[in-house]
């Protein structure tokens, strides 16, 4: 990335912000220091499309910016920026967020990006307790998936708070019960949350359940 | 296979929207007559369109003029955005009247086989929380006195076309701009400094006037029933639109907006609640129905028709070759 042709770019007018407010000039700038603080490692890069509209759910540690990780391990290893639902609209925290790809908890915002074809990642909720559980699922997000007919990706980050070694595995779609009506996006919350801890708990290092 | 040729009526011609869905008309084949109504005369020459020039608070001739019409189609595009054609309080008056007055009219026409009523995504307000890009389906929650102004029309002409038992084409469109179209938007885009919010800057999207114009010409040809958004793809923020126009954002927190506001109207650019709310809070909707409901979609991105705001004819001064007589 060429800072120069950023700051050129940004002085002119001529960079691209989206309708919902990313800024792929502040994403690069922002992959780039987080180089610096994190050694990452991504394994699994072939189950996320390569195009397409897809929903990728992640397990969330806010003390190991286990998202922030997420982001930048996925983009670096297939391109794709994810959209990261769950910020503040206060400003200046939620518009500085934006530019970075990140929209609001509401699942008309998810619904918008997979009709656009892009990758919103839902975080699981937060846990605080260092005991390897993946959190639940918001089950009103992800029924933007069934009605948009994406698939659902579910992505493991382990990293804590002080090392700089991380990791981001990316699983295989998950595969929930047919079911049609509320208990179709229920079983496919659950099922997202599974695949989650499933990753989580394979990719784990015995003993080392702090790292998660 | 041959299509009925159906009498239009065009509330609104003066705008320049209004102008431009008229001009387009006339190019139809499936248009017959047409008539237009506004308080202003139409801003291009319009070769067959009949226009009538009535006050929107003027209710006995606009009933007698639009009876006598009888339209097939009415398209209502009589909304004064404010501080455009009208100062905000005869622009919330005169939009108010003429959705009674016109719409209501036209349920009397017995001819009547369908209305469009000219909307806009400011109807969807943007609450702290809301979707920042609404689709058809978000309910509209108006944050602004112009997203009212909105909604009564869209209100009005839903009750009218049940009453009539006709459909009703709401097209919503995102803020219409273009070089010579009166814009608050637009004239606060060309200062020479423009205020922008150094803590939000959000993005915000727009429509061309003549992508806006094609899709009330679709909507009044095909007469979906429903409302639909149009909105050019892409989106800017205000400091970037400023510099794509070679000015100079002028970032601003907060207790210096009143100021900033004052100079603004002093310069010719009053800043209304509705554009306030851009800047702050910014404005997109899902325009991705418009193509498959109405069969036309955008042909500028938002960024075109922001380059095409600052673009100006040039002005050749040609030298007399010969003394006048």
């Amino acid at each position: 990335m060429n800072a120069l042709a950023v700051a050129r770019r940004q002085l002119a007018g001529t960079h691209v912000v989206d309708e919902w407010g990313l800024d792929p000039d502040w994403v690069s700038l922002a992959s780039s220091a987080a180089g610096l603080r994190w050694s990452l490692a991504v394994g699994g890069g072939e189950h996320l499309p390569s195009r397409g509209p897809t929903l990728v759910v992640v397990n969330n540690r806010p003390l190991a910016a286990s998202l922030a990780v997420a982001l930048i391990g996925i983009r670096r290893e297939t391109g794709r920026v994810l959209r990261i639902v769950g910020i503040p609209d206060v400003a200046p925290i939620g518009p500085v967020l934006r530019r970075l790809g990140g929209v609001l908890h509401h699942p008309q915002e998810v619904a918008g990006l997979l009709r656009a074809g892009q990758v919103p990642a839902i975080p699981c909720r937060a846990e605080w307790r260092l005991n390897g559980r993946v959190g639940r699922v918001d089950a009103e997000l992800v029924g933007a998936a069934i009605r948009t007919s994406a698939p659902v990706i579910p992505v493991a980050v382990l990293a804590s708070p002080w090392g700089r070694h991380a990791r981001v595995e990316i699983g295989p779609a998950v595969r929930a019960k047919r079911r049609r009506g509320p208990l179709a996006t229920a079983e496919l919350a659950d099922a997202a949350r599974a695949a989650v801890q499933r990753l989580v708990d394979e990719a784990t290092p015995p003993g080392a359940r702090w790292l998660v | 296979m041959t299509e009925w040729v159906k009498r239009v009526l065009i509330t609104g011609m003066g705008s320049e929207l209004g102008s431009h869905v008229a001009s387009r008309l006339e190019a139809e084949p499936w248009v017959g007559a047409i008539t237009g109504i506004d308080v202003d005369p139409p801003r291009r020459r319009l070769r067959r369109a009949t226009f009538h020039r009535i006050e929107p608070l003027d209710r006995r001739r606009t009933l007698e003029l639009i009876t006598r019409a009888d339209p097939h189609v009415l398209v209502h595009a009589a909304v004064w955005e404010p501080n455009a054609r009208a100062d905000p309080a005869t622009a919330e008056r005169w939009t108010a009247a003429a959705a009674v007055n016109m719409l209501g009219a036209a349920v009397e026409c017995r001819s009547l086989e369908g209305i469009v009523a000219r909307s806009g995504i400011t109807v969807y307000g943007r609450g702290r929380g809301d979707p920042s890009r609404p689709d058809e389906a978000v309910p509209p929650a108006p944050t602004t006195p112009f997203g009212h102004s909105l909604l009564h029309v869209e209100r009005t002409a839903v009750e009218a076309g049940a009453t009539a038992g006709v459909p009703v084409a709401i097209v919503r469109v995102a803020p219409v701009l273009g070089p010579h179209v009166p814009s608050p938007l637009g004239r606060m885009l060309r200062l020479p400094a423009v205020p922008m919010s150094l803590l939000a800057d959000p993005s915000f999207s727009v429509l061309g006037h003549e992508d806006a114009a094609r899709a009330i010409v679709a909507a009044a040809h095909r007469l979906p029933d429903g409302p639909v958004n149009v909105v050019a793809d892409g989106a800017v923020t205000i400091s970037q639109a400023a510099r794509l126009g070679s000015r100079w954002p002028l970032p601003l927190i907060g207790p210096e907006w009143p100021v900033a506001r004052l100079l603004a109207a002093g310069l010719g650019s009053p800043i209304p609640p509705h554009v306030l709310e851009i800047v702050h809070r910014g404005r997109t909707a899902d325009g991705s129905r418009a193509a498959e409901v109405l069969g036309v979609a955008p042909q500028r991105t938002t960024v075109h028709v922001i380059q095409a705001l600052y673009e100006w004819a040039t002005v050749l001064h040609l030298r007399p070759t010969e003394a006048a007589a």
